[in-house]
């Protein structure tokens, strides 16, 4: 095993130094976000701050109002994922056990539809929203953050539905249960771990989408966090010591979600080559 | 004849296929009301003008299509996208080729390193791209300051503030926002080639690099086209990195496709001009997905 050696001389210092670089913009946060105001703004910067101001993590929650665009950005990704779930559960069961005229082509738009960026729609979208008298509501935001992962997740939990061996189906049928009950209480709970990655995944689309917020939300009482940090820049002289803190706590929930997922979500992108 | 019908009827009509309607239809209703339609509606306003209210004005024909193409911009930011997904794709590519080669090294602390590179990937896309405008500052940034200082690079540019640099800052962001995907990916694709084949290889001579051609290559070649191809979706749809970091300028130079119709509808409000660009942008996602469906289907085996 004298290459694996090698190899490790060669690939630990290699490792650091990539991560050194990725992981950069994340040091400048840290380094940033317990800054006085006066130290973020010296020239040349520094990394180390002179004094280490904790009433960062105060003055965010009390001058800035974040607990405001938390708790907007909350209530629109969990109403994502709840309509997220209701719909693709359901839709995902049909096409992966039921034989259909149809079926095939569902899922090749499925596929297609995964694809298909926000942007393109936006301006008819925009028309929609207004007729229905969504603009400016969380209505608008769960219903689309909800749409807009549902292809992708009727496709992760079709895959689920599809490694429950058949028999314990039919089992339960010949049992006298109906179709409708073999899913609920046969398949569903099976299927858990695949009804948490997707739920996680719309959760974690909604938490971070951009586009919608912008486009949709006017007040700022209704403002999820993106957009509301967003807005922070660039008024004047922006306070970086306190987006940094905001970030950093922003990014902490879809941190801890996404390492929940990341396994199931890689082999769901590039499907049958990668086992979950 | 009368046969034929019943039959027809008794496969799209039975009880199974009742219920599969019955459990797609919402899913369905909802995407015929907020993609399907827009999608439409889309297509119909690019051959209409419009006014600054995005309401119909009157039917032009393809005059907007051609207002589009006489238009340089236009051209430029076709030109825009396509280095920016080509040189994009690129990058990410041979970074996470090589991430996924070091991750797959034995060594202590190597399921770390392997979430500390998931990092940017789980990320909030915005909210990295907020961090990464302080990062890029000309004067207070931490970038600039620490390649001068470290000898890397005495005279670095200013980054957003110039057409080039804007447009190299903007697609690092978005590189390494990519970068993890195809780390992970081709990660998991080497765990599963069997050990023995490298070991037979070693056998009868070949080197690490010849192996890693012919062994870890040859096995991940299905995996290479699939998430090259996602990688090169994403990368051209990426809104979010430009308009946050650059709202597409100085001076247009950060703008691509798919910002270009945002900013044609919400800045310079030409509906008719985001409609062209947006029916132009599906046609080519469309041909890439349909690319990306076939293969996905042919490894899947439905």
């Amino acid at each position: 095993m004298r290459w694996q050696n090698r190899a490790r001389w060669l690939a630990i210092p290699l490792t650091v130094v990539i991560l050194l670089v990725l992981l950069f913009p994340f040091f400048v946060m840290i380094s940033t976000m317990l800054k006085t105001g006066k130290d973020v703004y010296t020239s040349p910067p520094i990394w180390i701050p002179t004094h280490i101001e904790w009433s960062n993590f105060a003055a965010v929650w009390t001058q800035y109002d974040l607990a405001s665009y938390f708790l907007a950005s909350l209530i629109i990704a969990l109403g994502a994922t709840v309509l997220n779930t209701l719909l693709c559960v359901p839709a995902a069961y049909a096409i992966a056990r039921l034989r259909f005229p149809g079926r095939k082509v569902s899922m090749y738009l499925l596929l297609m539809i995964e694809m298909f960026s926000p942007v393109i729609v936006i301006i008819s979208l925009f028309k929609v929203v207004a007729r229905f008298g969504l603009l400016d509501s969380y209505v608008a935001l769960i219903v689309l953050d909800a749409l807009f992962t549902v292809a992708f997740n009727t496709w992760m939990m079709n895959g689920y539905f599809r490694t429950i061996p058949k028999d314990i189906e039919e089992a339960a049928m010949i049992d006298g249960c109906t179709r409708v009950q073999t899913m609920t209480r046969i398949m569903l709970p099976i299927a858990v771990p695949g009804l948490v990655t997707v739920m996680i995944y719309a959760f974690i689309f909604a938490w971070n989408e951009f586009l919608f917020a912008l486009t949709f939300i006017s007040s700022k009482a209704k403002m999820p966090l993106t957009i509301a940090l967003y807005n922070f820049v660039g008024r004047w002289t922006t306070q970086w010591q306190y987006l940094t803190m905001a970030a950093f706590l922003a990014l902490i929930p879809v941190l801890i979600l996404f390492y929940i997922i990341e396994k199931r979500l890689v082999a769901g992108l590039a499907g049958g080559a990668v086992k979950g | 004849m009368a046969d034929a019908t019943a039959s027809l009827r008794r496969k799209l009509w039975n009880p199974e296929a009742r219920l599969a309607y019955v459990l797609i239809a919402p899913t369905a209703i909802f995407l015929v009301a907020f993609m399907f339609y827009p999608i439409l509606y889309v297509f119909v306003m690019s051959f209409f003008r419009t006014n600054k209210l995005s309401d119909l004005v009157r039917f032009v024909g393809l005059a907007n299509f051609i207002d589009r193409f006489h238009d340089q911009e236009f051209w430029w930011a076709a030109l825009r996208s396509l280095i920016w997904t080509g040189s994009g794709v690129a990058v990410k590519f041979l970074v996470g080729m090589t991430i996924a080669v070091l991750l797959n090294v034995n060594y202590r602390g190597r399921k770390a390193a392997r979430m500390a590179f998931i990092i940017p990937w789980a990320s909030s896309v915005p909210i990295s791209a907020l961090l990464w405008q302080w990062v890029y500052h000309p004067e207070f940034g931490l970038l600039n300051h620490t390649l001068k200082i470290s000898g890397l690079w005495t005279n670095p540019p200013g980054w957003l503030g110039a057409g080039f640099s804007a447009f190299v800052a903007c697609m690092w962001v978005d590189i390494w926002v990519g970068i993890p995907f195809f780390a992970l990916v081709f990660l998991a694709g080497m765990q599963a080639i069997p050990h023995e084949l490298y070991e037979s290889a070693h056998m009868d001579g070949a080197g690490g690099i010849r192996s890693f051609f012919s062994i870890t290559l040859a096995g991940l070649r299905e995996l290479i086209l699939i998430s090259t191809l996602l990688s090169a979706i994403w990368t051209f749809n990426d809104f979010n990195v430009i308009f946050i970091l650059t709202r597409a300028g100085p001076a247009n130079s950060t703008n691509i496709l798919i910002t270009s119709v945002y900013m044609n509808a919400f800045v310079d409000l030409r509906f008719d001009w985001a409609a062209v660009q947006s029916v132009i942008t599906f046609l080519i996602l469309t041909v890439v997905s349909v690319v990306y469906a076939r293969f996905y289907f042919r490894q899947e085996n439905i």
